[in-house]
């Protein structure tokens, strides 16, 4: 029983990971109704940018306090996140799903070799930004890092919801979300939703790189991370900020639950595969996820 | 548009594809030294058009679910994995290769099948992320079944083909095997717009709910477009498991579909011409910057990775151009100026 429990808080931790670079999909969608494939390689990304800030300058001897390190990879991000607006999707504003969502694809090819450019293939430890070790409540161990990882993903949940449902500029974005040639004749600015979205989207992958990475290994890998949070974001309904974490705490337990009774039969597969065949069942029974708008289209 | 003088008088010479004498001499001049052409070059240059050629019959299988059809697939490359592990596993039984080939495609089919049943329910990018759970599942499937049924982590080794008592093992004999199958796969390409099942995923493709109302079953039809798809993809499965002789889930990533897809969307979507002005183009680049890194290398002035690196770069930074500046590829460019060689000396039409 203890042991049992013991899974479920670790399944809802790392299930709260997932969650915070899902809302990382869902605040691009949110306000730009871009399903961005490259998210894993932004967040990618952002740890390169923070390592170069915070031990690349170490290195090379012109070392600064980790919170500076801090602001200026956000600065970074959102200078990413313009770039990326102003030459990949501002071109492409009016075009149908197919081209933005290659679109995403090919900048998922070009950040990775860009990357592997600039900063090498080689793994690199990453900053300690979260303390390490592990508190105990009664009989159950819990991860520090992931804990207070936890707490900010849920705060920022309720801040970026308030933000999209209660503010008059999160509304707008709603409007791009929900077409982009209705909210350009409705004088609402795709250009800046879009390029918000972007901002939006490469600060919150950069916080969860900083979850996620905190005093462990850097490297081109971690963008896989992305391809296992979409499931998330899809579960949870890619309109819904309160979903993510939701569904991310479904699909971390569920992962948990299968490494521990499934893995030993199956040679370690069902927890991998199991956010997929849920991304699959869920576009089965109910595409729209849990919270998701659901569209209904007339002739 | 067609070159000045020429008329038709029958509804079959206005439906032919290749319209004029002149096409088909083109087109005979191009077989003719596809067919000399490893004679007059080295064994190296054979091996890229042969690996073209497979390319090519994957990226037809493309143009006919994306092109044809408009259902995204980025799991063409798991789908080749697929052919490539059924022609493994068959022929491990001793099967010769004109019963392997179309039941490696009919396996390739059955399996795109599965994930292609959320479009009753779904379209666009959403059904794309099937086909993305596809491309993810595929090794961690591999390598979870036991080894001795798809080689787990190790692959599989493949007989060569065999035809009566002659092995087809040498690259030259293996480049006919394939140019002849690249021909058939191409006529197939080419007459599939004009049969009835092509017409119904261009109908669907533009608008399926417009598609529905007109009596085209739309979800047989975009599952049908999968099928098709992957008969063809299940066809560069085989040779790639022949041509390598020997399989492993390393050679079907995620970054082979994309590459797939980008060479459809440089070539033109709309066309199969794009489908092979796509291919050829990317091969062309790959094979530039391959030599580029070579002297590179030699010269001490790049590392190992950057090849890598380099190829990503200029993939994505076409896909990119190709979307942005000229949605309708390659192809479109192609067709511009064979109109401009035809119609000259007359400036426009």
């Amino acid at each position: 029983m203890t042991n049992l429990i013991q899974i479920l808080i670790d399944g809802v931790l790392v299930g709260l990971v997932y969650g915070l670079v899902a809302i990382s999909f869902v605040v691009i969608y949110r306000a730009s109704r871009i399903v961005n494939l490259a998210q894993g390689e932004v967040l990618v990304f952002g740890a390169l940018f923070l390592w170069t800030f915070t031990l690349g300058l170490e290195h090379v001897g012109a070392g600064l306090p980790l919170v500076v390190g801090i602001l200026l990879t956000l600065a970074a991000c959102v200078v990413l996140g313009l770039i990326l607006e102003r030459f990949v999707f501002r071109p492409l504003i009016g075009q149908p799903a197919f081209a933005i969502f290659m679109a995403s694809i090919a900048l998922l090819i070009l950040l990775r070799g860009l990357a592997q450019l600039v900063w090498t293939a080689e793994t690199r430890s990453f900053p300690v930004i979260l303390p390490e070790g592990a508190f105990e409540i009664g009989p159950f161990l819990i991860n520090t890092r992931l804990f207070l990882g936890a707490l900010f993903t849920v705060a920022l949940t309720f801040g970026l919801h308030a933000f999209f449902t209660r503010s008059r500029r999160g509304l707008r974005l709603a409007a791009v979300a929900e077409d982009h040639n209705t909210a350009l004749s409705l004088g609402v600015s795709v250009r800046g939703a879009i390029a918000v979205a972007w901002i939006l989207g490469a600060i919150v992958a950069t916080f969860a790189a900083m979850v996620l990475l905190s005093g462990r290994i850097v490297s081109l890998e971690v963008a896989t991370i992305g391809f296992k949070a979409l499931p998330v974001a899809l579960l949870g309904g890619l309109e819904s900020i309160r979903g993510a974490p939701l569904a991310g705490i479904l699909i971390g337990v569920g992962e948990a639950l299968a490494m521990a009774y499934l893995d030993p039969h199956t040679n370690g597969a069902a927890s991998a595969v199991l956010p997929f065949c849920v991304m699959i069942g869920v576009l089965l029974i109910r595409p729209q996820g849990l919270f998701g708008w659901k569209k209904i289209e007339r002739l | 548009m067609l070159p000045t003088g020429v008329h038709f008088e029958t509804y079959a010479g206005e439906a032919r594809i290749l319209k004029t004498r002149r096409a088909t001499a083109w087109l005979g001049l191009l077989i003719l030294g596809l067919v000399i052409l490893p004679q007059a070059v080295g064994p190296y240059t054979v091996g890229v058009f042969t690996h073209m050629f497979i390319t090519l019959m994957a990226v037809y299988g493309l143009y006919v679910t994306v092109g044809l059809g408009g259902q995204i697939n980025i799991a063409q490359s798991a789908f080749v994995g697929v052919g490539a592990f059924a022609t493994a596993k068959l022929s491990g039984y001793g099967l010769p290769f004109w019963a392997v080939i179309p039941m490696a495609a009919l396996i390739t089919g059955a399996v795109s099948v599965i994930f292609a049943l959320p479009a009753a329910k779904v379209k666009g990018f959403y059904l794309a992320l099937t086909t993305l759970a596809a491309q993810v599942m595929f090794p961690i499937v591999i390598f979870a079944l036991p080894m001795d049924w798809l080689g787990g982590l190790v692959g599989m080794a493949v007989e060569p083909v065999r035809l009566g008592p002659i092995t087809l093992g040498s690259p030259v004999h293996f480049y006919y095997f394939t140019l002849v199958l690249v021909g058939l796969l191409t006529v197939a390409a080419f007459n599939l717009p004009r049969t009835r099942f092509g017409r119904s995923l261009m109908a669907v493709r533009d608008n399926d709910v417009v598609a529905e109302v007109m009596g085209v079953p739309v979800f047989r039809t975009k599952v049908m477009a999968f099928f098709a798809g992957s008969l063809f993809a299940g066809v560069a499965g085989a040779c790639t498991a022949y041509f390598l002789q020997f399989v492993t889930v390393e050679s079907f990533t995620l970054f082979a579909s994309v590459w797939y897809l980008g060479m459809l969307i440089v070539g033109g979507a709309a066309s199969p011409v794009g489908a092979i002005l796509g291919v050829v183009f990317i091969t062309a680049v790959q094979e530039g910057l391959h030599s580029a890194a070579t002297v590179m290398l030699q010269s001490g002035a790049a590392g190992g990775g950057m090849l890598f690196a380099l190829t990503s770069i200029v993939l994505g930074g076409c896909i990119l151009v190709a979307l942005i500046f000229e949605p309708r590829g390659l192809a479109h460019r192609w067709s511009v100026i064979r109109t401009a060689f035809q119609l000259w000396p007359f400036p426009r039409n």
